[in-house]
């Protein structure tokens, strides 16, 4: 853990139960979290969902540096959390007192990227059907970075909802639902309450490089 | 310790979609090129790396494929860092990720917005109104303090906003009921209360149940009429980390996505008049463009764009602002010159923003074909 001894004055203690920030409001701030866990939410319909438990060392709300952009998610302390808070004014000091921080907040930068950067594949393709294919492969090509290599075989589980697979391919959850729908009526995808199964990757692959601009 | 590696002319470093990307390199002679596949124009980029410098580190560090063929132009000695070693290395020259740390922000900031504009903005729910709605959700759940600190914050941000009034109400009902319940507890209907202190008084006279259906529905919808007057007596929260100029930004933000662009543009309109901070003022300008092509006001529009850029020629939005100029010229029918700004758009670094290109491409096709028709 980094010598954090100096920077006491950026920390902040958080009440089991209180919001660090809330989705949508403008941030221009991240965390580090030093002790206690929080709980990353947002508000999907009527329900409050889960998408991750952090705890420390890791960081949050990095994404502040778009600034003004509204938080995507509310961030809540589940026990008594200490976080230290940087902002523009701080960043600079913290960062070079801190290289293990840095560089902590340098690979989760590549990982947004990356990201984004595949977001931005999946929205050019003009053909509907081949955004929802694609939002699968790139689900794939997530795990199989996380696992360190290609997986045997052609089938593939993704425990997505396709509200997840909406919010992916920029498009409503109705009209996803009809695209997934084809795909599950020609018995290329699998739907189950937890779940959904992709038949053939490879399938779904040329059926997206079939559809990308040359 | 990191290894030093040769590697012949015209031979590849690493290539595009390698899914094993453990190993950060750097050029120490030689030449060598990264080529890759532009993801919007399918343009093949190659960009030559420069002794000293870093690559392969994204892939290596986010673990994730490889997104471009590292080849080889002449003889090449790069040193080869696994990531542990490269992580060592790298603590011990902060200001090595320091400089990182910018690049891959800018880097960030731009693919970002290439996202946002490409997304279907409608679709999206205003900032303003998915804050309202989480804390309703809150309030719903009887969870006072979180309902409480969202509420806060939506005052804090839309003090003027169209659910101020609304907001102010559901607060001090978070309040009460923090005071009288505590979390979790207290009676369910207690957003019917909230809400009916705001109906009509014909409202009072259904019945408790009849009035929960009807709150449930409106909580979806606008709960606020837009001809309501805005909240006279806001007890907002204090807006802490936010200067005056980013708060007056922000309720002119929230009146212009409420539409009520000519009071957004009188709200931009004092924070650059009173130039009192650098970073506010020619995003104001910005955006006060914006409330004067939505006013339709296209004459303004374009010579308040123009002396914009005349004093902020590297002005952040400058792509968006030659995409306003264009359809504003195209608005008063001059398709010539709009045609002049989407060619120059296109003209732009590739990279610059390819969101806005895609959609200057679209309109410069659509001037020509309406020209043929």
């Amino acid at each position: 853990m980094a010598d954090l001894a100096g920077f006491t004055r950026f920390a902040r203690t958080c009440h089991p139960g209180e919001i660090i920030f809330a989705e949508y409001e403008p941030g221009d701030s991240f965390y580090l979290i030093q002790a206690g866990k929080v709980k990353i939410t947002k508000i999907v319909g009527d329900t409050e969902k889960t998408l991750d438990i952090l705890q420390p060392p890791e960081i949050f709300g990095e994404m502040a540096i778009l600034e003004g952009a509204p938080r995507s998610a509310t961030a809540q302390a589940i026990d008594t959390v200490k976080v230290l808070e940087f902002n523009r004014a701080n960043f600079e000091v913290l960062m070079m007192g801190n290289p293990q921080i840095a560089l902590r907040l340098l690979k989760l930068f590549t990982k947004r990227i990356w990201d984004q950067k595949r977001r931005f594949m999946i929205l050019t393709l003009d053909d509907p059907q081949a955004k929802i294919a694609d939002v699968f492969l790139m689900l794939d090509e997530t795990n199989a970075a996380v696992r360190g290599g290609e997986l045997e075989g052609e089938k593939r589980e993704f425990r997505v909802t396709m509200d997840d697979v909406a919010h992916w391919a920029g498009m409503s959850p109705a009209e996803a639902q009809t695209l997934i729908g084809h795909f599950a009526n020609q018995r290329r995808l699998e739907l189950f309450p937890d779940k959904i199964v992709v038949k053939n990757i490879n399938d779904f692959i040329r059926f997206v490089n079939s559809r990308r601009k040359k | 310790m990191p290894k030093v590696g040769n590697y012949r002319a015209n031979s590849v470093i690493y290539f595009q979609g390698d899914v094993v990307s453990d190993k950060v390199f750097v050029l120490q002679q030689g030449k060598v090129s990264l080529n890759y596949t532009d993801i919007e124009t399918a343009k093949e980029i190659r960009e030559i790396i420069q002794t000293g410098e870093f690559f392969g580190v994204k892939s290596a560090l986010g673990k994730y494929p490889r997104e471009e063929n590292a080849v080889v132009l002449s003889d090449a000695q790069v040193l080869v860092f696994s990531v542990p070693e490269f992580e060592v290395f790298a603590q011990a020259q902060t200001r090595i990720i320091m400089k990182m740390l910018k690049v891959f922000s800018n880097q960030l900031r731009r693919v970002h917005k290439q996202v946002d504009n490409l997304l279907e903005k409608n679709e999206a729910q205003s900032p303003e109104a998915g804050l309202f709605k989480a804390g309703e959700y809150y309030l719903k759940a009887r969870q006072y303090s979180q309902a409480k600190y969202v509420f806060g914050r939506y005052l804090t941000y839309y003090p003027a906003g169209r659910l101020a009034e609304q907001a102010s109400r559901y607060l001090e009902a978070a309040e009460s009921g923090s005071v009288k319940y505590g979390d979790g507890r207290g009676p369910a209907p207690l957003m019917v209360e909230a809400t009916r202190q705001g109906q009509s008084s014909r409202d009072s006279s259904m019945s408790r149940d009849s009035s929960m259906s009807r709150d449930g529905s409106m909580s979806r919808d606008d709960p606020v009429r837009d001809d309501e007057p805005a909240a006279s007596s806001v007890r907002a929260a204090p807006g802490e980390g936010l200067s005056d100029a980013a708060k007056s930004y922000y309720d002119a933000v929230s009146l212009f996505s409420s539409e009520k662009y000519k009071e957004a543009l009188a709200g931009f309109k004092r924070i650059v008049e009173a130039k009192a901070d650098a970073e506010y003022v020619p995003k104001a300008l910005f955006e006060m463009g914006r409330c004067l092509f939505m006013l339709q006001q296209f004459e303004l529009t374009i010579k308040h764009f123009t002396q914009m850029i005349q004093t902020y020629p590297k002005h952040p939005d400058l792509i968006d602002t030659l995409f306003y100029l264009g359809q504003a010229y195209e608005k008063k029918g001059d398709a010539d010159r709009a045609k002049g700004f989407y060619k120059k758009i296109l003209s732009m670094e590739p990279d610059e923003d390819a969101s806005i290109r895609i959609k200057a491409a679209k309109a410069q096709r659509r001037l020509e074909e309406a020209g043929r028709g």
